[in-house]
C-alpha cells in the first residue's frame, strides 16, 4: 500500500479529540512503565471500559421489582392474564 | 405500492397507551396488511378499536412461546413494549418494528383513566425502565430493523410522519388514505 493510501485509510478509521493539555500530561505520567505506548491508546482503552460499564448498568435498569409493577398494571389494563 | 416482505414479521410496539392502536389504524387505512381480531371491542379509551390479537393478551402467548410467528409474516401485529423481550430469534426470524414514543406523563394519565388510580412515584420509574429496556432490545438485536415514531409528531404533523414511516416500509402505504386515520380530536391527554 502506498503511503498516500495508508494516510487515507488512517483518516477514515481515526478521529481527533481535543483533551486539555494538563490532562494529557497526567496521562503521560500514568502510562509510564505500563504497556500503553501512547496517550491515544490509553484514552481509547479507558473510553471502551466506560462505555462497556454503562451498558452493563443499563442491563440492570429493568429490575424484577419494576417488572412486577409493570405486570400488575398490564393486568389492570387487560394486556396480561 | 410495495408489498410487504413475506419473510419479515412486522410489529407495532411501544408502551401501552403510547399510540400503538393509532399506528395500527394508520397502517390499516394506508393499505398495509394488519392482523387483528374483534376480541376487544372499541370503547371510550380506543373509539376506533384496539387492533389487537387475542384481546390484547398476545404477551401471554409470547411468554409461553406459543405465538405462531410464521403465520404472521408480512403482516403487522401489535406487540407492546413488554412483549419485545419474548420475540424469538434464530434462522428465519427477521423483524421490522415501528416503536411509538409518547410523553410518559401522558401515558400514565391515559393508563389511569383506563385502569384506575396509579402510584406515579412507583410506576413512573418502572415504565421508564421498561421503555429503556425495550429500546435497548431494538438497538442490540441484529434481526430487528426499527423506526422510532413520536406520538405527538403523528398527531400534529401526520403527513410528514407518515412519509417517514412509508420510507421505512419501502413505500407500502397510500399517504392520503393513511393520513385520514389521524383524528386529532380523539387524542386526549396530549399536552398542548
Amino acid at each position: 500500500m502506498e503511503d498516500k493510501d495508508k494516510d487515507k485509510d488512517k483518516e477514515k478509521k481515526y478521529s481527533t479529540v481535543s483533551i486539555p493539555t494538563p490532562l494529557v500530561e497526567k496521562i503521560k505520567q500514568r502510562i509510564e512503565g505500563t504497556g500503553f505506548t501512547s496517550v491515544s491508546s490509553y484514552v481509547t482503552y479507558v473510553l471502551r471500559e466506560v462505555i462497556a460499564n454503562m451498558d452493563e448498568e443499563e442491563e440492570e435498569v429493568f429490575s424484577k421489582e419494576d417488572e412486577e409493577k409493570v405486570k400488575e398494571r398490564l393486568r389492570a389494563l387487560g394486556y396480561l392474564d | 405500492m410495495r408489498t410487504p416482505d413475506p419473510d419479515v414479521n412486522y410489529i407495532v410496539s411501544g408502551l401501552e397507551r403510547s399510540g400503538t392502536s393509532m399506528m395500527m389504524q394508520i397502517l390499516h387505512r394506508g393499505g398495509a396488511p394488519v392482523a387483528f381480531d374483534r376480541s376487544r371491542q372499541a370503547d371510550y379509551h380506543n373509539p376506533k378499536g384496539y387492533f389487537e390479537l387475542e384481546g390484547g393478551k398476545i404477551i401471554n402467548r409470547l411468554m409461553e412461546g406459543t405465538f405462531p410467528f410464521d403465520q404472521y409474516r408480512g403482516i403487522f401485529v401489535k406487540i407492546t413494549a413488554y412483549g419485545l423481550q419474548y420475540l424469538p430469534s434464530g434462522p428465519g426470524y427477521r423483524y421490522k418494528v415501528i416503536y411509538m414514543q409518547r410523553s410518559l406523563d401522558e401515558i400514565l394519565t391515559s393508563m389511569e383513566k383506563m385502569s384506575g388510580p396509579l402510584n406515579r412515584e412507583e410506576e413512573r420509574p418502572a415504565f421508564e425502565h421498561l421503555h429503556r429496556f425495550a429500546l435497548k432490545i431494538l438497538r442490540r438485536r441484529e434481526d430487528i430493523d426499527y423506526l422510532l415514531v413520536p406520538y405527538r409528531q403523528v398527531v400534529h404533523n401526520p403527513v410528514e410522519e407518515i412519509d417517514r414511516i412509508n420510507r421505512f416500509l419501502g413505500g407500502m402505504l397510500s399517504r392520503e388514505d393513511a393520513v385520514r386515520a389521524v383524528d386529532p380530536d380523539l387524542y386526549r391527554n396530549v399536552k398542548k
